[in-house]
């Protein structure tokens, strides 16, 4: 019995605790390593902190860009689905989803597929009281394996405003377009992570392993793009696309030419940045849907992709374009520096010049059958004057041409801060015919984009300096350290002071008695160009298919001021305007005038009235009927008058006071680009018994009405209103003259 | 200290009654248990707080208060039971098997849970007991008690096979009809060793041996026959092919054992715990002693329950009568058996079957029944043919 006791005893030991042991041993020593990797992997979750995109700032610190936390909320199939109730669960799980955030329980029934998974995002970009509410639910009913992770989300308080210097970003936070895309690794910062251990239902282990590393926030921008200019740009291009009926895009720069700032860029329609996937233009929109039907369903995809890429894109960098006239202001100055031509240097312009066996026709003659006459170089920039600059090119040659060409930077990119900018498309010196010089002059036959133009014109009017054009004026870091400022750089000088003063002169007579004179304001030396290109390489295109296309143009007009030292440029082209006569002298130029005459006050250069044009203040009313905005508005603003516009319209459909009528000194005349309405009508206030100062200043600037004063004790503070027609109570349209008549009671006592 | 009903005489009179000594119980085997008691209430506490706390209301102490109940009326009824003359068991040997058979004819009738009929209700759902707990002390019992009766005629299959057969057929016949395999292969183990030391002959054990083998192939060749089991032996040879389903408590358990390494990762600090393992507290505790203790602390644990299984059978190779001999020598086997059996299914040895830890899983019945039993070796120890050294 002892004999098999011992058997048993020692069976037992031998192979059942040393088969176990054995086990033990190869789990935990041999294999341990691997057995513990394995475990640390579902044991430890690893969450990616989200880093806070900078910010992108105007040049006062405005946000123009700026991020936001919200949640992603995921699923944790595998925590849901272990376990004996696990139907339940995931019923539970779904439910709250569906009735917290409107998830689509077929999605959920999907994610739960991925059996094994701990993360599975069921829901983007949700705010944070609806994060927060959901979370609240879930932990009063103990709901399992619903989660959060942090992400941010990017809001353009402006909405559809310098779209396509901004861009946007994409669903993943990464800069897609713009600025955004451009400084994507600035701004972005280094995302953090932090590693803890969860037990199977994903709360954090009490155990000593949590790990944070933090993230590194992005670094925010200070553009030199002014809020203010921005909008003066934006308000009048977009007036422009609609009274203009531009069918392809207006753009517009506005440069710093000292330094070569952008301070502002735009291009309308554009989109907003919010939701950029939406085409923002309505015509657009309409004409798409129009295309979304089942049978076309792959056309409608293409279609709308296109559009998509069309208003994202910032043509003012990315769409090089034939310059036109504007261009003449580089050959001009190239002509000066390069001795080719001077001051005295007559050309002869008879309407046309023949070039290469084929006739060029001067615009003059299409107009009114003859040409300019003999003209000095001035003349011929102030008349722009194709034939003399035909002669300009020529006498430079080729060679000469391509240099000056090539030294205002017109054969390279700018090098600006922004994404996708094109290259220039022209011909060289080796394969420039005599043809082609002579197109090339007057600036057609090649293409730049309009921030080569600008820059290059810039130039020609800043002493000669070509500058490296900028819009991130400073990085701060996001506890507001300067990282990195810009400074203004010279690429070269490209001309003489001299010839560039010169230049400048020549520009201003182009505004005060040229083709530019709807760029005029007053108090304000302008100087410009005025462009009217035509797109022959479109036109040829569509020729091939339609013998009867039209011709399409760019209008463009080049502004700048004070002439005597330049300070802010304009460049504002119109792509395809539906207009009956298309020059860039009657389209363009009101809207880069319209744009100075809000800027040059804002960027404090005071007004300096000559003489002249304090004589020369109207005092009737012009004629405006029927007028489009920008022209009615140059109208009004060369006459000296101060003017309200009413209505969301573009042509002006009622005037008060009307054509002729005599207006006041100070008086204001009001435009409606609506049909006026008797909601708009105001009542007349009573005066009687006030002073002029005071009747004045409740009638104009309370009222919107004119003022027209009579009678004795007008000068001093003495005189009071004694009658007033129309009388108190009368509702008149805006803009109404009110005649006062004024007593001083001390001479008729 | 002399008990009063040790004072009944002997039932062999051959023995040289001059030197048995009635007296003090062996030491080293109480040790042995209250130090395996203590350590294996420390451990539950460590594997049961995650999960009580999750499960049971935020209760952390859920389980260590009750087993920590039970363990001071194990080790109380352990002393009382280490008091009584064990040949009294002798008087109910057969009436434990008809209260056995008739308990676990009963159990068929209860369906506390969805797929097994193990246990009795008594005070509603939470207090049940196991008839199967009993029927491996009746084995015991009964089996110890047949041996010594008929020790001269163990040869002989008529006194030494059959008897012993039909009990145990008749027993794991209800048992599987619940279904309680482990059980059924725990009280087979018990009732085989106990016919082996008892003196059976070898070769029915050899015959038995070549009987099973060629019922497993039997089984394994037509499918259907052991459905039951055919899922745990799947999950057994690669538990990742269902790793959320039948793998899943496999998985977790190597999870656990396999962090622990050489050292462990500390008393208390086991991750798996934190609701990866299921019911950490019960079957699978050992998993979490593994990965807190180490591949060391295991070792020294399994060390002790070895001494325990040693001194068990020292104790019954000094027993003064046959009857205490195979008490000790059943209860013992019982003890390591269940052990090894526990440790082998938390280590993925064999197939996963539901087996608990003596001393350490959670279960105030089972505990209180392992103590009572092991107050019964006590017994045992105190009437030996050598004094104590």
């Amino acid at each position: 019995m002892k004999y098999r006791m011992i058997v048993v005893l020692l069976g037992m030991v031998l192979v059942g605790f040393v088969v176990v042991l054995h086990q033990l041993f190869v789990l935990q020593i041999v294999e341990g390593e691997e057995w513990q990797s394995e475990a640390l992997d579902h044991q430890l979750r690893s969450q990616e902190i989200a880093p806070k995109r900078g910010v992108i700032y105007d040049t006062n610190m405005t946000p123009l860009a700026r991020s936001a936390t919200v949640y992603t909320v995921c699923i944790s199939p595998a925590e849901i689905l272990t376990g004996s109730n696990s139907e339940e669960k995931k019923q539970e799980v779904s439910d709250t989803l569906r009735t917290m955030l409107g998830v689509d329980p077929a999605l959920v029934e999907q994610k739960m597929k991925n059996t094994g998974s701990f993360y599975e995002r069921v829901k983007t970009k949700v705010e944070k009281p609806e994060a927060d509410a959901l979370m609240e639910f879930v932990s009063e009913n103990n709901v399992k394996g619903i989660f959060l992770e942090e992400d941010t989300r990017r809001y353009y308080p402006y909405g559809n405003f310098a779209a396509t210097v901004l861009g946007f970003t994409n669903n993943d936070n990464v800069g897609a377009y713009g600025l955004e895309s451009y400084y994507n690794n600035v701004l972005a910062g280094t995302p953090g992570r932090s590693v803890s251990m969860r037990n199977s239902v994903g709360v954090t282990m009490p155990l000593e392993y949590d790990e944070t590393y933090p993230a590194q926030d992005g670094n925010s921008l200070v553009l030199t793009l002014d809020e203010k200019i921005q909008h003066y740009l934006e308000k009048n291009l977009e007036t422009a696309v609609n009274e203009h009926r531009v069918s392809n895009r207006a753009t517009g720069i506005v440069m710093n030419v000292k330094t070569g700032a952008i301070l502002a860029m735009a291009s309308k329609p554009d989109f907003d940045p919010n939701d950029p996937y939406t085409i923002f233009s309505e015509t657009k929109r309409e004409e798409l849907e129009a295309l979304n039907t089942v049978e076309q369903k792959e056309q409608y995809q293409t279609a709308k992709q296109q559009a998509q890429y069309a208003q994202w894109r910032n043509p003012a960098v990315s769409d090089p374009y034939e310059p036109g006239s504007v261009f003449k202001i580089i050959t001009a100055s190239g002509a000066l520096e390069s001795g080719a031509v001077d001051h005295n240097t007559g050309f002869y312009c008879p309407g046309y010049k023949e070039v290469a066996g084929r006739i060029q026709r001067c615009w003059v003659y299409g107009q009114k059958g003859i040409g300019h006459g003999q003209q000095n170089i001035a003349d011929a920039i102030r008349n722009s004057c194709n034939p003399a600059f035909i002669e300009i090119g020529q006498r430079m040659g080729a060679k000469v041409f391509y240099e000056n060409f090539s030294n205002f930077g017109l054969t390279e990119g700018t090098g600006i801060d922004l994404p996708g900018e094109a290259g220039s498309i022209y011909y060289t010196d080796k394969n420039m015919g005599l043809a082609e010089l002579s197109s090339s002059s007057f600036g057609q036959t090649f293409k730049v984009t309009p921030i080569q133009l600008i820059t290059a014109c810039c130039a020609a009017v800043n002493g000669g300096k070509l500058m490296q054009p900028y819009i991130v004026q400073q990085i701060i870091d996001s506890e507001g350290n300067v990282v990195s400022s810009t400074e203004p750089v010279v690429k070269r000088q490209v001309i003489s002071e001299a010839v560039s003063k010169d230049m400048c002169e020549m520009l201003e007579a182009v505004v005060t008695e040229g083709s530019g004179s709807a760029a005029r304001v007053p108090g304000y030396r302008i100087g410009g160009k005025t462009g009217t290109s035509e797109k022959i390489d479109k036109y040829e295109q569509e020729r091939k298919e339609n013998p009867n296309a039209q011709m399409k143009y760019v209008l463009s007009f080049f502004g700048f001021a004070p002439v005597d030292d330049p300070e802010i440029a304009c460049l504002v082209l119109l792509d395809e305007a539906d207009v009956p006569n298309p020059y860039g002298s009657t389209v363009a130029a009101p809207v880069v005038g319209a744009v100075l005459a809000d800027v040059l006050p804002y960027v404090g250069i005071e007004p300096q009235y000559t003489e002249e044009e304090l004589e020369n203040v109207a005092t009737t009313t012009p004629l405006l009927l029927d007028k489009d905005i920008h022209e009615a508005e140059s109208i009004l603003r060369i006459a000296g008058l101060k003017y309200q516009i009413v209505g969301e319209g573009t042509t002006v459909v009622k005037q008060v006071p009307g054509y002729q009528e005599p207006l006041p000194k100070d008086g204001r005349v009001v435009i409606y680009t609506e049909e006026f309405t008797d909601e708009q009508m105001v009542e007349v206030p009573n005066v009687v018994g006030m002073t002029v100062a005071q009747a004045n200043q409740t009638l104009v600037d309370q009222y919107s009405l004119n003022i027209s004063v009579s009678g004795t004790g007008l000068e001093g503070s003495s005189g009071r209103a004694v009658s007033q027609n129309p009388v108190a109570g009368t509702k008149v349209a805006p803009g109404t003259i009110v005649a006062v008549e004024f007593q001083d009671p001390n001479l008729a006592g | 200290m002399r008990h009063p009903m040790a004072a009944r005489p002997p039932r062999h009179p051959t023995e040289r009654k001059e030197k048995s000594h009635i007296g003090g119980m062996d030491l080293t085997f109480l040790v042995l248990v209250l130090t395996l008691l203590f350590i294996g209430l420390i451990m539950l506490f460590s594997a049961s707080y995650v999960y009580a706390y999750y499960n049971d209301g935020g209760d952390s102490f859920h389980y260590i208060t009750r087993q920590l109940l039970f363990a001071a009326v194990g080790v109380v009824m352990m002393l009382v039971v280490s008091r009584i003359d064990y040949h009294i068991l002798q008087k109910f040997a057969f009436l434990l098997l008809i209260g056995t058979l008739f308990l676990l004819v009963l159990v068929l009738f209860y369906h506390t849970r969805a797929n097994a009929r193990r246990w009795i209700p008594i005070i509603g759902a939470s207090f049940t007991f196991q008839p199967s707990e009993l029927a491996k002390f009746t084995i015991v019992v009964l089996f110890a008690h047949m041996i010594s009766t008929n020790y001269e005629k163990m040869k002989n299959p008529k006194y030494g096979l059959w008897p012993f057969v039909t009990v145990m057929g008749m027993i794991a016949f209800l048992m599987l009809l619940e279904p309680h395999l482990s059980g059924t292969i725990l009280i087979v183990s018990i009732g085989l060793v106990m016919m082996f030391v008892g003196g059976t002959s070898i070769r029915w054990f050899v015959g038995g041996g070549v009987l099973l083998a060629a019922a497993i192939v039997v089984a394994v060749l037509i499918p259907g026959v052991i459905t039951y089991a055919q899922g745990r032996l799947i999950n057994w040879i690669d538990p990742f092919a269902d790793p959320q389903g039948g793998g899943y408590q496999t998985i977790q358990s190597l999870y656990a054992i396999g962090s622990g390494g050489l050292l462990g990762v500390g008393l208390g600090n086991s991750r798996q715990k934190h609701l990866y393992l299921p019911e950490p507290q019960n079957d699978f505790i050992f998993a979490v002693v593994c990965e807190e203790l180490g591949f060391v602390g295991a070792t020294i644990i399994i060390l002790i329950f070895v001494l325990l299984l040693w001194r068990g059978f020292v104790i019954a190779m000094r027993s003064r009568d046959r009857f205490g001999s195979m008490l000790a020598v059943g209860l013992s086997t019982q003890v390591g058996v269940q052990t090894i059996l526990n440790i082998a299914v938390v280590s993925n040895t064999i197939p996963n079957t539901g087996i608990s830890l003596p001393f350490f899983s959670y279960g105030g019945t089972a505990l209180v029944m392992l103590l009572a039993q092991m107050g019964v070796i006590l017994s045992v120890s105190r009437q030996t043919l050598l004094g104590k050294e």
